[in-house]
């Protein structure tokens, strides 16, 4: 099984391929063309919700959430237009619904060492410490900051379609993006330094 | 990362990317799909529209009726109902009198007994 089509660090969305014929299938009652949609979407579905949320464990049960919601409205979904904007669509609301249902746990608390530009941790673990870094960092955004930030940067979806998923005009993504970068890049700034 | 970024800038940064997507990189991904693969039959009746659903349990509602009926119809038909005669009744009514024989007798009444009755007011 692919664990994720999407090699790190391209930006490169998932490409359109057969999604609609493995929608048609699904909605014949087809569960292997579900698990094939599952497999392709589901590592770009729970970054998506973990950037809402960051609990990874609230963030797997906001994209199960989604992931199975889609299957409900699969009939609603229009082949003629690219599957993974409207599955994110989905995946976001589900995610957003949960932020709002109750506190969510965010279990990355940034250490104090990091957060001062404290010493820089040794090169082994350095990969490690950027990522509670990052997730620290993102934990600053607004919610919607985080998911066009992530949409963009990580996922590769394009302003227009990250305006369809998140339901705000095109320029408020862009805008969006943009402040994420800048306050991501300053939080950031001292580790660059050291 | 891109140092320079502007309002204007559409692409991707790779560098913001790549470690963005490492901090956000999920857990075993294999125990995941199978988790969601498992609601499959869950969501799909949740998503079948309720006429659906009836007309689904339409042709055996229909089914089990037709058989119901039938059985009921058999049974009915071969019960021996009491052919309770006028006589009888008369005989086992001892205060209800010929009226309540009359009444209670399933079959037609010979005339003599009819006679009778008159005969015993």
């Amino acid at each position: 099984m692919p664990a994720d089509p999407q090699p790190p660090g391209t930006g490169a969305r998932i490409p359109d391929g057969d999604e609609a014929r493995l929608v048609a299938r699904t909605l014949a009652g087809d569960r292997a063309a579900f698990g094939t949609l599952v497999e392709r979407y589901a590592a770009q579905a729970r970054r998506v919700a973990r950037a809402v949320l960051g609990d990874p464990d609230d963030a797997d049960d906001a994209a199960q959430d989604g992931l199975l919601s889609a299957l409900v409205k699969l009939a609603q979904y229009d082949p003629r237009r690219p599957f993974g904007p409207w599955l994110m669509r989905i995946v976001a609301n589900a995610a957003t619904d949960r932020r709002r249902r109750r506190t969510v746990r965010w279990t990355e608390q940034l250490d104090p060492g990091l957060a001062g530009g404290g010493p820089r941790p040794d090169a082994d673990a350095e990969r490690a410490a950027l990522g509670e870094r990052l997730r620290a960092a993102l934990k600053q955004l607004t919610p919607r900051r985080r998911m066009a930030v992530v949409l963009f940067d990580v996922e590769g979806y394009a302003h227009g379609e990250i305006a369809e998923i998140l339901g705000i005009p095109e320029g408020t993504v862009r805008s969006e993006v943009f402040h994420a970068r800048r306050q991501l890049r300053a939080l950031l700034q001292d580790w660059k330094e050291a | 990362m891109n140092d320079t970024p502007t309002r204007f800038d559409h692409r991707p940064d790779p560098v913001l990317g790549a470690a963005l997507r490492h901090a956000l990189e999920p857990g075993d991904q294999a125990a995941f799909v199978a988790r969601v693969v498992a609601g499959f039959d869950v969501a799909r009746t949740a998503a079948a529209p309720t006429w659906e659903v009836l007309a689904g349990w339409a042709g055996r509602g229909i089914a089990a009726a037709t058989v119901a009926a039938l059985l009921a119809g058999l049974l009915l038909a071969r019960s021996p109902r009491a052919s309770v005669g006028v006589e009888e009744a008369f005989a086992s009514t001892a205060e209800g009198g010929a009226t309540t024989a009359l009444l209670t007798g399933l079959r037609p009444p010979d005339a003599s007994v009819v006679f009778a009755t008159l005969v015993e007011r």
